[in-house]
């Protein structure tokens, strides 16, 4: 019983955050309130024994890929919206909230077995000490089941690094190869970009 | 009496508890240790601020505040300064708090937060000694004992950063955003090599679980320095790094941002941050002594033979009163001792951090990035696959 | 008991810590509004440019390549504590792995993408 009044309290906090990272005006708001979102995320995977799962979320996407979203926002400068009629009003607002709660009772309602809630299902405590331990479960099956997807995870990893490397490269194409004013654009632009690091 | 007990028995047979069994026993004893825990670590920046101005002084060939003591009445005790941080403390939390004009008020107010939670919360991870026993029951001495150890300290540490990032871009000073976008480029970049310096470990031990290591150290030669020592190297360098200590400090450095990220905070924010700063400076060296000198470990005689020495030594005098300590004495004793020894240990790396501050000069940021991406990255990932190399050749 | 339990303890202490610790002066300490107090500090001159300045790109680049080699080491993680169970052809597996990685890392450097000037 407990498990799920647990289980729809994350859900409600999750679903709050999501809106307020929809809603907030100011960008580093919405990234700060994501964080917070995957948190709770990270507590549900926790609280259905996925402690693996919980860990790796918060290192990954909490700790990594929203710090990448804070630094471009912090990078672009990016103010926060300055229109005054960019506020919500209250029926909006009032709609978006029933029409949250109207999606979990639903969802409960068509998919609750009490399976997908709690450590009820599976994997219960005991299962997962008899094969040996959140992580190693994983990795066996990530290393003798899915060895191809995995080699082909680190190819894309080698193409996501080779694309950042080429998105940030200071001399690109355009200010290159512009004519006779190209050197004194592109010494300028090495210029003023290199400013920022002092 | 019984319908409290029945009806405490009903509320908590909800949670899967009921009265005074193991788990019940657990919750308690976790909010127990927490507390004492709690009140330890903070009693650590006190000690640490003091260290850090007089043993600079005495390198320095001066004093540093060594005055400062305590006065009963006819009695003065002079405590060679230990008392001047309680006085730093207090003067820091009735100055004066100036939020800047144009700063983001919410994170501004947020920030210190960002900063506190994570260290407190790795400082739970570690093992603070062997279990003890009471009335019965076994009890771990660490709070949180998570299966997946290690990526949880590794997953809380990544959530530091966001206490550097958010109070530069609070205070409306773009050069404390850019000393605070200088020093989260600088944590997250040592991330890294800290996170594949402790792979080797995990493949010498076989387990994620501190708790575990520590055990498997109980020999001194299976020591983590000396079956991994290439790993220790590159986690005390990355240890300096993630705490933004000498000489990885140019993001803070007095003479260069003023004070780079928290340049606006004063008074008790600032207090939160030196707080944080020094209770992960304990966090990491305890983490180190853990991982590399073997926990609360002893060197050559175990916890338990020590101890079953000292009970031997306390039951003769004992004897006389009709006390007998048996067993579980022997084990509490021990882990006592455990806790001294871990202690002793972090207080080493401590004394570490102070050292190396005021001995080798900082690093220029390019430098310092240099090093964390061209030469701890690459020595980690060798590092890695040398180790898994000559482990395979001998078990397969 | 769930092992996640002291987590949100020692979680709700650290925040209200950081809470009571951040407005501890705020509440306690004097407000006397001086003009100069409540710019932004420049070394004591007045302010010489406003706080819109653009930074330089390699910071995003650093974040992307943190990123990616923290997922790496996420995989070598799983594969360490599988490591005696898989023998040789564990090795095997991840070797091939860290080879399509360090070239990455090979192109990288050679791009000289992470040079800091």
């Amino acid at each position: 019983m407990i498990s799920y009044a647990l289980f729809y309290l994350i859900a409600a906090f999750i679903l709050l955050c999501s809106m307020m990272v929809v809603v907030s005006r100011n960008p580093v708001t919405s990234a700060i309130f994501l964080v917070t979102d995957l948190f709770f995320i990270s507590a549900l995977f926790a609280k259905m024994n996925a402690h693996f799962l919980a860990a790796i979320q918060i290192l990954l996407y909490a700790g990594a890929i929203v710090v990448l979203f804070v630094f471009v926002i912090m990078l672009l400068n990016l103010k926060a919206e300055e229109l005054k009629g960019a506020r919500m009003t209250v029926p909006e607002i009032g709609v978006l909230i029933v029409s949250a709660i109207g999606f979990v009772v639903i969802a409960a309602l068509l998919g609750a077995d009490g399976a997908t809630t709690g450590g009820d299902g599976r994997w219960t405590d005991e299962a997962i000490t008899a094969a040996g331990g959140n992580t190693f479960a994983v990795a066996m099956r990530l290393f003798v089941n899915f060895v191809w997807p995995f080699e082909l995870a680190s190819v894309l990893i080698l193409l996501a690094i080779v694309a950042s490397v080429v998105i940030a490269r200071k001399d690109s194409l355009v200010s290159s190869g512009v004519g006779s004013t190209a050197p004194a654009q592109g010494k300028g632009e090495k210029g003023k970009v290199a400013h920022g690091t002092r | 009496m019984e319908q409290l007990t029945a009806q405490l028995n009903e509320v908590l047979g909800m949670f899967g508890l009921a009265l005074w069994n193991d788990a019940f026993v657990q919750v308690v004893a976790t909010v127990l240790k927490f507390a004492v825990l709690a009140v330890a670590l903070l009693q650590i920046p006190p000690v640490m601020v003091w260290l850090e101005r007089r043993a600079p002084a005495l390198m320095q060939r001066r004093r540093g505040p060594n005055r400062v003591g305590v006065s009963l009445g006819p009695i003065k005790l002079r405590l060679y300064g230990l008392t001047q941080s309680f006085a730093d403390a207090v003067k820091l939390i009735f100055k004066e708090e100036v939020v800047p004009e144009g700063a983001h008020k919410a994170f501004y107010h947020i920030a210190p937060i960002f900063g506190v939670f994570p260290a407190f919360l790795i400082a739970c991870a570690i093992p603070y000694g062997p279990p003890i026993d009471v009335f019965g029951y076994t009890i771990p001495l660490s709070i949180i004992s998570v299966d997946v150890g290690f990526l949880f300290i590794f997953a809380i540490s990544s959530l530091a950063v966001y206490g550097v990032t958010l109070a530069g871009y609070a205070s409306n000073n773009k050069y404390s955003l850019l000393g605070s976008l200088r020093a989260s480029a600088q944590m997250i970049s040592y991330e890294i090599p800290l996170g594949l310096s402790l792979i080797p470990i995990v493949l010498i031990y076989g387990t994620l679980d501190l708790n575990k290591i520590v055990m498997g150290q109980e020999n001194f030669w299976h020591w983590g320095i000396f079956t991994a020592p290439v790993s220790f190297v590159i986690f005390f360098v990355c240890m300096f790094a993630e705490t933004n200590r000498a000489p990885f400090d140019l993001a803070e450095a007095e003479s260069e941002l003023v004070a780079g990220f928290h340049t606006e905070f004063n008074s008790a924010k600032f207090a939160a941050f030196f707080l944080s700063e020094y209770v992960a400076m304990f966090v990491l060296s305890a983490l180190c002594a853990t991982v590399f000198f073997g926990g609360w470990q002893n060197p050559f005689i175990s916890n338990a033979a020590l101890a079953s020495f000292v009970v031997g030594i306390l039951n003769a005098p004992l004897a006389s009163f009709g006390i007998a300590l048996g067993a579980a004495s022997v084990t509490n004793i021990a882990a006592l001792i455990g806790i001294g020894v871990l202690a002793l240990k972090a207080g080493f790396f401590m004394w570490m951090y102070v050292w190396v501050r005021w001995t080798v000069p900082r690093f220029r940021y390019d430098q310092l990035m240099d090093l964390g991406w061209k030469f701890m990255l690459p020595l980690g990932l060798a590092n890695v696959v040398g180790t898994a190399f000559v482990l395979a050749a001998l078990k397969f | 008991m769930n092992p996640y339990l002291p987590v949100l303890v020692v979680l709700v202490f650290g925040i209200v810590l950081g809470a009571i610790l951040s407005a501890l002066s705020f509440f306690m300490g004097p407000k006397r509004w001086t003009k100069e107090k409540y710019d932004p500090y420049e070394c004591g001159v007045p302010m010489v440019t406003s706080a819109a300045e653009r930074m330089s790109v390699k910071f995003y680049l650093t974040a992307i390549l943190f990123i990616l080699f923290d997922i790496e080491t996420v995989f070598l993680y799983l594969w360490a504590v599988s490591f005696h169970q898989l023998g040789w052809f564990g090795v095997v597996e991840v070797s091939v792995f860290m080879i399509i990685l360090v070239t990455g890392y090979v192109y990288v450097l050679r791009r000289r993408a992470l040079d800091w000037d």
